[in-house]
């Protein structure tokens, strides 16, 4: 009798574990445009995944300015993946909080980043105030939108890509940051995040311009109206690379490494980049490059490397305390 | 004239052009002045919603007429009380009965989570000469299909002991509840399954006697296992039946050791008590339990709008042995009983209490509070077993023990509001034997009545 009730507690007290090994949850921290390309692309990982192993997947979302939530992370967030703006956020998460390795950009291909993106300019139909180039948006009179760089990946993106524009067609970085500092004399209101600017710009109807993600600019157009808002390509824009990776630690402690890393490699699948390309996302596998790449305009793309030595030194620049973007935008 | 005619036209045009200008002016100023306003509206949404988002970062503390809770993410403290002041009254002075008021239950709750995974709750009791230790568990979250529970519970064989304290219809329970245990230290598993329409309880205790508490130590080294199967098949349906559960518990195990002198961590029960929480029936005091101890329990509720019921029926099968070198007895107790309750002021009900008060009490206003009345029959049996054989080896002596109580009771509450209770109960309680001759002990009548707060 006292083994049959030992055998019993035993069992009932293993029961959670077998139950457990079947299910997973994982958490994806990510920027602010991304919410419908991760719920296309979720359901269809968890699907394969279960199609392939039997396991259920849920992964749960959060969205934000990508500087906000791996700041977030670092304090906390138990994200089992990143899935953000830029490298230099992920960096910090590797830097501050120690939670994945210095070289976690190695461990993927396309230096960790499975789509592309890059800036374009929306403006209201009909471009009333006759946005062209990076040059317009400084002029007297142009309300523009964009978000804050000390929140938002996109912002930082959208900020060097001016910045580059004037050094190289006025000459040096004085005279970038003399450019940026009129355009953002121009910037009426600093949202957090680029899905915050997309809301002020479109739904709220402020500004004559948007500095844009290209995806969140298709994305606009295709939700609120073609009619209503065109693209205008400049004549130089960065190439927005945005980047993925598993937080060690927590995958580690949650026991869910496996399938996080099984979720980023599907990134670069055929049915994940035939995803990111069907959401105006630039993919970088051949196939999906193929079928979508007629949607993308022709740009003269710059990358971080080549104008600013990488993240890490760009952000130091103009984007930590005291950098830059606080010299000319506490001034103003 | 003509000249005249000339001046006059030019200075019309002349008019027209100025209020032109001044109308395109004006024009341009509205268009700045719409995008100002709108600018400051977005400002003050972005503000708004960076306000929110801090305070969703922030401790939430709520204060309500549920307790205090403190909530930031999945951490969250939360203090609840419950204080019963009974006044009770026996009718029937034939046997030494104290009428008084007393203090039934003292009780402040501290419960919370400590991330998604823990939960854990303390209740004290302050009602008793010394402050004792109810409820102290700790929970293991995985799902809520499986939950890990350690500590000292209350175990999952007895409907209406399973039940709130605050919650119970009556003022004291059935006499059912004295056959379960009561609160004993151990591990459970326990979910919700099948849409929450099945919920299970598999637990590994120290093991307790009848109607009491386990003791803080297992004095015999042998445990308890007990489980609940408990099925609201139609609880997601929303119709008349949404409110019926049915289910079965039991318990199984291996009791040794004496009886009344340890009653803390006794194996055998210190007496059976009737809903007036008077003794009736107890083992003599050299009995002590010897082999398996076995309980089964079907039960049933059943409340749909103000109508409430509740049944359950409780056999309690155990082996004793009175002194030494004496034949080891199975003793098999039997109890059950039918429970209705009506709210009267249409209020909805349900296993844990009313839902609602939808008038509260107001002194100089209109609402009067909640009105329940309830009527409660039940029966507890002993087995003959245990009065059989001559004096020196039977387990209990029939002239001083009653075979069975046979309790009715009927009750009106009244709800001042969602917080206070008033209660008042009669109960009658009638015995077979329990005197000498085996005459019938005197009926036990009783007037209850009690003052509850809870928040």
């Amino acid at each position: 009798m006292r083994i049959i009730k030992t055998a019993i507690a035993a069992a009932a007290l293993a029961l959670p574990l077998f139950a457990h090994a079947a299910s997973y949850e994982l958490l994806n921290v990510s920027y602010d445009p991304t919410r419908e390309l991760y719920k296309e692309f979720n359901e269809a990982f968890a699907k394969q995944y279960k199609a392939k192993t039997g396991d259920t997947v849920t992964i749960k979302q959060s969205h934000g300015g990508s500087g906000k939530q791996a700041r977030a992370v670092v304090d906390g967030l138990q994200a089992d993946v990143v899935t953000l703006a830029l490298a230099g956020d992920v960096d910090s998460i590797a830097t501050t909080s120690k939670l994945l390795p210095k070289d976690w950009q190695k461990r993927l291909p396309e230096g960790s980043a499975p789509y592309t993106s890059t800036i374009v300019f929306l403006v209201r139909a009909g471009n009333p105030k006759g946005i062209k180039d990076w040059d317009d948006l400084a002029k007297p009179g142009v309300s523009v939108i964009t978000p804050n760089p000390k929140t938002s990946g996109g912002a930082q993106w959208n900020y060097l890509a001016a910045w580059e524009f004037a050094k190289r067609k006025y000459g040096g970085d004085a005279k970038g940051k003399e450019f940026v500092e009129k355009l953002y004399k121009n910037v009426p209101v600093l949202d957090t995040g680029a899905r915050g600017s997309t809301t002020t710009f479109v739904q709220r109807g402020i500004g004559d311009v948007f500095i844009s993600w290209e995806n969140e600019a298709f994305l606009a157009k295709k939700e609120f109206g073609e009619d209503k808002f065109q693209i205008i390509v400049p004549s130089l824009s960065i190439l927005a690379q945005p980047t993925v990776s598993v937080v060690d630690k927590v995958v580690d402690k949650k026991g869910t490494r496996k399938v996080a890393e099984a979720y980023l490699q599907y990134l670069y699948s055929e049915e994940g980049q035939d995803i990111a390309g069907r959401n105006f996302y630039r993919p970088t596998g051949a196939a999906a490059k193929a079928k979508y790449g007629s949607q993308f305009p022709k740009i003269e793309l710059f990358t971080i490397d080549q104008a600013f030595g990488g993240w890490t030194k760009a952000k130091k620049d103009h984007f930590s305390d005291g950098g830059t973007f606080d010299q000319i935008y506490l001034k103003n | 004239m003509k000249k005249g005619i000339k001046q006059a036209g030019a200075a019309t045009l002349a008019i027209i052009a100025s209020v032109g200008v001044a109308q395109a002016a004006e024009n341009a100023t509205n268009e700045e002045l719409d995008q100002r306003i709108r600018i400051l509206e977005r400002k003050i949404e972005i503000d708004k919603e960076a306000a929110e988002a801090k305070a969703k970062d922030s401790a939430t503390v709520n204060v309500s007429d549920k307790g205090v809770s403190i909530k930031k993410g999945d951490n969250e403290f939360k203090f609840n009380a419950l204080v019963q002041l009974d006044a009770r009254t026996y009718l029937d002075d034939s046997r030494a009965q104290n009428d008084t008021f007393t203090f039934r239950r003292i009780r402040p709750t501290f419960q919370g989570s400590v991330g998604k995974l823990i939960g854990y709750r303390l209740t004290p009791e302050f009602a008793t000469n010394n402050a004792t230790i109810v409820d102290a568990y700790i929970d293991l979250k995985f799902d809520p299909a499986y939950t890990l529970r350690a500590g000292k519970v209350k175990g999952p064989t007895g409907l209406e002991r399973l039940q709130g304290g605050s919650a119970i219809t009556f003022i004291e329970r059935g006499l059912p509840t004295e056959l379960v245990p009561n609160r004993d230290l151990g591990i459970q598993l326990q979910g919700d399954v099948l849409s929450n329409t099945l919920n299970y309880t598999l637990g590994y205790y120290n093991g307790t006697a009848d109607g009491r508490d386990g003791g803080l130590v297992d004095t015999d080294n042998r445990k308890e296992v007990a489980g609940r199967l408990f099925a609201e098949p139609f609880k997601n349906d929303g119709g008349v039946l949404e409110k019926l559960g049915v289910g079965i518990a039991a318990s199984t195990g291996t009791q040794l050791g004496n009886s009344t002198a340890n009653s803390a961590a006794s194996a055998v029960p210190t007496g059976y008590r009737s809903p007036s929480q008077r003794s009736f029936f107890a083992y003599e005091t050299n009995v002590t339990a010897n082999g398996d101890h076995t309980r089964i329990s079907p039960q049933a509720y059943f409340h749909n709008g103000p109508f409430g019921l509740l049944t359950e029926y409780v056999q309690s099968k155990q082996e004793f042995t009175r002194g030494t070198g004496n034949p080891t007895v199975d003793v098999k107790s039997t109890a059950w009983q039918v429970a209705t309750s009506y709210v009267i002021t249409g209020e909805d009900i349900g296993y844990k209490g009313l839902s609602k008060v939808a008038q509260p009490f107001t002194v100089g206003g209109e609402g009067w509070g909640a009105f329940e009345v309830a009527a409660r029959y039940g029966e507890l049996e002993v087995d003959d077993a245990a009065f059989a054989g001559i004096a020196a080896v039977r387990l209990a002596d029939p002239d001083a023990q009653s075979k069975k109580a046979s309790s009715w009771t009927v009750g009106v509450n009244w709800y001042l509001n969602n917080n206070v209770k008033l209660a008042l109960n009669y109960t009658n309680t009638s015995f077979d034997g329990g005197k000498a001759g085996g005459a019938d002990r005197d009926d036990d009548k009783t007037v209850f009545s009690r003052l509850q707060l809870n928040f």
